[in-house]
């Protein structure tokens, strides 16, 4: 039974990756009106309905269910959102790309981030890939994750199966739940789009003090990007946001530099992680 | 070391438990394999409740009764910082499980433990204190106990904690092993960003 995360991006590519987006940032706002963005929300309505998402104890707590004029209001910067569209066409129009996967683009200076609210969900990377199918890697906290996907992606990074419905209780019970989806849409055509989960994280709580990081995951065939560092950072952010000021995890040890690079500390003044007979 | 003369001795009784609803009821739904495993950790309590209640301590699961003006005076005896009471409410409002011991005569809590989690696979412990006049007469233990029986009973069997190094052999005997397998507790430390 493995305890803990399990994220174990080949250690190459992972800081080839973060060399490459040392001097970029990820673009910050979301797509007020985002004919992709809407298709998919009768999908989250649905099932955020039959979930039955509990009440949070903070603003989040009279979200409705996601709706692109919902999420502008959560985001509040028009003009940026907009100076940053531009941006983005620019510079896929002009054919910018560093190699073949990530197309990331700079976001005004790092202070600005810290201080400025993170929106529910939002769009961290775009790419257009060679058949003109533009991709779209979605972050969002909001917790709008369908169970049978969060399987299906444990099952593809070779995690044991466990349980359907202690998955969704588990995360019904998680304070926070982070997700990346993948948002395909050909280039042209409005309508149909495919979205896809391809990472999450989930943080349980005592919504006052103390937060810990489990179930880490990216799907194997988009590791390597950063998409994994992106998903904790924005979700110690979206703890901090809340006011939670001691956040922990426990890693395997293969993952422990990676958390470290992130701003982990190890056995902080001697500080040991125990766990109760444990099963190897 | 142990002051009280009646120590219970661990049975191995039958699978008929004290009769508490919730237990039968959660107990149920374990897999048999699981369920031994469970029971006999449920059965071995170093101190029983009656020994305990000879002794003038009072066993609660609630924060019914708990007055957080003294378990904060117990925390910081123990060295944590003081904390806003508000907060502390909150956060033991959203424990998946707490206990702590009254000393009936004076009326306050000596000792105490609480867990937090998702309730079906994983919990830690957090906060476990024992007021420094009463320490070292199996208050802790007996706290911890009870505690890692409440989630046993729920079904979690990954419990962990994060122990400071003067009290790991405090947690080894209760069954905590530190770093299982190369796995490292790890905490998010605000000031020190490695350059990326």
């Amino acid at each position: 039974m493995k305890i803990g995360n399990v994220l174990s991006p080949p250690p190459a590519s992972l800081r080839a990756a973060a060399a490459a987006a040392a001097h970029c940032r990820y673009p910050y706002g979301p797509w007020p009106h985002h004919p992709i963005l809407a298709v998919s929300h009768n999908h989250i309505t649905a099932f955020m309905q039959q979930q039955q998402l509990p009440a949070r104890h903070d603003k989040m707590e009279n979200r409705l269910p996601l709706s692109p004029h919902h999420i502008l209001h959560a985001g509040c910067r028009n003009a940026k959102v907009s100076r940053l569209k531009a941006a983005f066409w620019e510079s896929i129009r002009s054919g910018f790309m560093k190699n073949n996967t990530i197309q990331v683009t700079e976001s005004p200076s790092t202070i600005q981030e810290e201080e400025e609210m993170l929106p529910d969900e939002f769009v961290l990377v775009e790419k257009t890939l060679p058949d003109g199918v533009v991709e779209q890697i979605v972050y969002s906290s909001g917790g709008d994750v369908d169970v049978y996907d969060l399987q299906a992606l444990c099952d593809k990074v070779g995690w044991p199966r466990r349980p359907l419905s202690k998955l969704a209780a588990a995360l019904r019970n998680s304070y926070t739940v982070a997700a990346l989806h993948s948002i395909r849409k050909s280039a042209g055509e409005e309508g149909s789009a495919d979205k896809k989960l391809i990472g999450m994280a989930r943080a349980t709580s005592d919504h006052a003090f103390n937060a810990t990081i489990w179930d880490v995951l990216v799907d194997p065939s988009y590791q390597g990007q950063g998409l994994g560092k992106a998903l904790i950072e924005k979700l110690i952010r979206t703890l901090l946001q809340r006011d939670i000021g001691n956040i922990t995890l426990f890693a395997d040890s293969q993952v422990v530099e990676f958390y470290e690079n992130l701003g982990f500390e190890a056995d902080p003044e001697g500080i040991k992680g125990m766990f109760w007979y444990p099963r190897y | 070391m142990l002051i009280f003369n009646n120590i219970s001795i661990p049975l191995r009784t039958p699978l008929v438990l004290k009769a508490t609803p919730r237990r039968n009821a959660v107990v149920l739904a374990q897999k048999q394999q699981q369920q031994q495993q469970t029971l006999t950790a449920l059965t071995n309590l170093t101190i029983s409740d009656e020994a305990l209640a000879s002794r003038g301590f009072a066993l609660h699961r609630t924060i019914n009764k708990l007055n957080l003006d003294h378990l904060n005076s117990v925390f910081v005896a123990v060295g944590f910082p003081r904390r806003d009471t508000d907060k502390i409410r909150v956060a033991l409002e959203n424990s998946d499980a707490l206990l702590w011991i009254e000393y009936e005569k004076a009326e306050r809590p000596v000792a105490f433990a609480r867990a937090t989690g998702d309730g079906v696979f994983n919990a830690i412990i957090w906060d476990v204190v024992v007021d420094p006049s009463f320490q070292g007469i199996g208050l802790g233990k007996a706290v911890m106990e009870r505690l890692v029986n409440v989630l046993l009973e729920k079904g979690i069997t990954n419990i962990a904690l994060y122990s400071e190094p003067r009290v790991l052999g405090f947690y080894r005997p209760l069954g905590f092993v530190a770093d299982p397998d190369g796995i490292r507790g790890m905490v998010y430390s605000r000031k020190q960003k490695k350059k990326r």
